[in-house]
């Protein structure tokens, strides 16, 4: 289903005519009904018109994708700045486009969209490769700095360590190591103080830090 | 007219022929050949020294500084670690060289292709590509932007916003930080 979100019923209907050829399309004219409709419908498109009444900040959209994550969300919007489209996808929309986009367009916005590429202006895909590089380098100095602080372990400390980022518990690394559970205990205390943490959770969260983390 | 300089680094010669042949006919192209090594051939050739990595991605860098093209068109047919840390010297030491792959996008290279994407590259294209795309994709390229197929950049923005959610739940998780 694809749904059109506009107060404008002249945009609701070049857009109705750009997307004839789909199956299920509805409309809504205000910010509140489209979030019944939201919820309700759980439309696969979203085309959403920027200056749609109650649509104030790009958080409204955070919203709109907790209603229904599933959907899709294209913003149609005239002349949006390379900063406030760069927002919108940070939020989590998947296309920008001008709102008197030739609606026989739309047809292939629409397509695009459903095979998960994302409709945006070249100006900005440079952006999107440095935010790249800038995650690929915050996860490398997680790691380096995971694996710094793991090499202070001993031997048997960094292997029950990984036991942990494993998930197993101390009985289940006591019989594992054929050790028992209160020396698995005592190697945790030392292991803790060494990396300064509290808890395991955070153990873990280092040992699969030190790993790197795979999607 | 502003010129685009281009040099190509593939270790297969005839390919690498074909390339500039294709870049030739257009006006504000330069190919830069390769004649200034002193090995007479510029490849980025990972079998070259595999003892002595760090030599040879520091060699490339040189090379490159002397050519300083706009455009270095590389073929990395697996986009490795170690082509990732040439990437990275590169976008280092060379700024001004924007680094186009020359590689398939084949499902299991693009885990690759977006490493080496975010080790700095701006984009790739198949060595198969028609000419024209070539000569586009350096102008593009040239202009600022990346080249890079609308269906990887959805993929590279789920990663990012995979990444944004995963450290906020992070944050969650430990109230202490």
């Amino acid at each position: 289903m694809i749904l059109l979100a506009s107060s404008s019923p002249e945009r609701l209907s070049d857009w109705k005519q750009g997307v004839r050829g789909f199956s299920h399309i509805s409309c809504v004219g205000s910010f509140d009904l489209l979030r019944d409709k939201i919820v309700r419908s759980k439309p696969q498109i979203l085309l959403l018109d920027d200056e749609l009444p109650g649509l104030d900040s790009p958080s409204h959209i955070t919203d709109l994708k907790k209603l229904s994550p599933e959907t899709r969300i294209v913003i149609l919007g005239c002349a949006l700045s390379d900063d406030a489209e760069w927002e919108l996808f940070k939020v989590g929309v998947r296309g920008c486009c001008k709102k008197d986009i030739d609606p026989k367009k739309l047809v292939s916005v629409i397509a695009a969209i459903q095979q998960g590429e994302l409709w945006i202006r070249r100006s900005l895909t440079c952006r999107l490769l440095h935010e790249l590089g800038m995650i690929a380098l915050e996860k490398n100095q997680i790691k380096q700095a995971a694996s710094d602080l793991l090499a202070n372990l001993t031997r048997r400390e960094h292997e029950i360590a990984t036991l942990v980022g494993n998930g197993e518990n101390n009985k289940q690394i006591a019989q594992r190591l054929e050790i028992t559970e209160r020396t698995v205990k005592a190697h945790l205390t030392e292991i803790f103080r060494k990396l300064k943490v509290a808890d395991r959770l955070k153990l873990a969260l280092i040992v699969t830090g030190s790993l790197g983390k795979h999607n | 007219m502003q010129i685009v300089t281009v040099a190509i680094a593939d270790e297969d010669a005839g390919r690498r022929t074909k390339f500039e042949n294709c870049l030739q006919g257009e006006e504000d192209i330069m190919v830069l050949k390769n004649a200034t090594t002193s090995e007479g051939e510029m490849t980025i050739d990972r079998r070259l020294n595999p003892r002595k990595n760090i030599s040879a991605i520091d060699n490339i860098v040189a090379m490159i500084r002397r050519l300083n093209p706009r455009i270095l068109l590389a073929n990395l047919k697996l986009c490795t670690d170690e082509d990732c840390a040439m990437l990275l010297s590169l976008r280092r030491e060379c700024p001004e060289t924007l680094v186009v792959l020359l590689a398939d996008e084949s499902v299991q290279q693009e885990e690759q292709v977006m490493q080496a994407l975010a080790s700095g590259a701006r984009g790739f294209l198949s060595p198969e590509a028609d000419s024209r795309y070539l000569s586009k994709a350096v102008h593009v390229i040239d202009r600022g932007e990346a080249w890079v197929p609308r269906k990887m950049l959805g993929k590279i923005m789920d990663q990012v916003l995979q990444w944004c959610l995963e450290n906020s739940i992070e944050v969650h998780l430990d109230p202490a930080r």
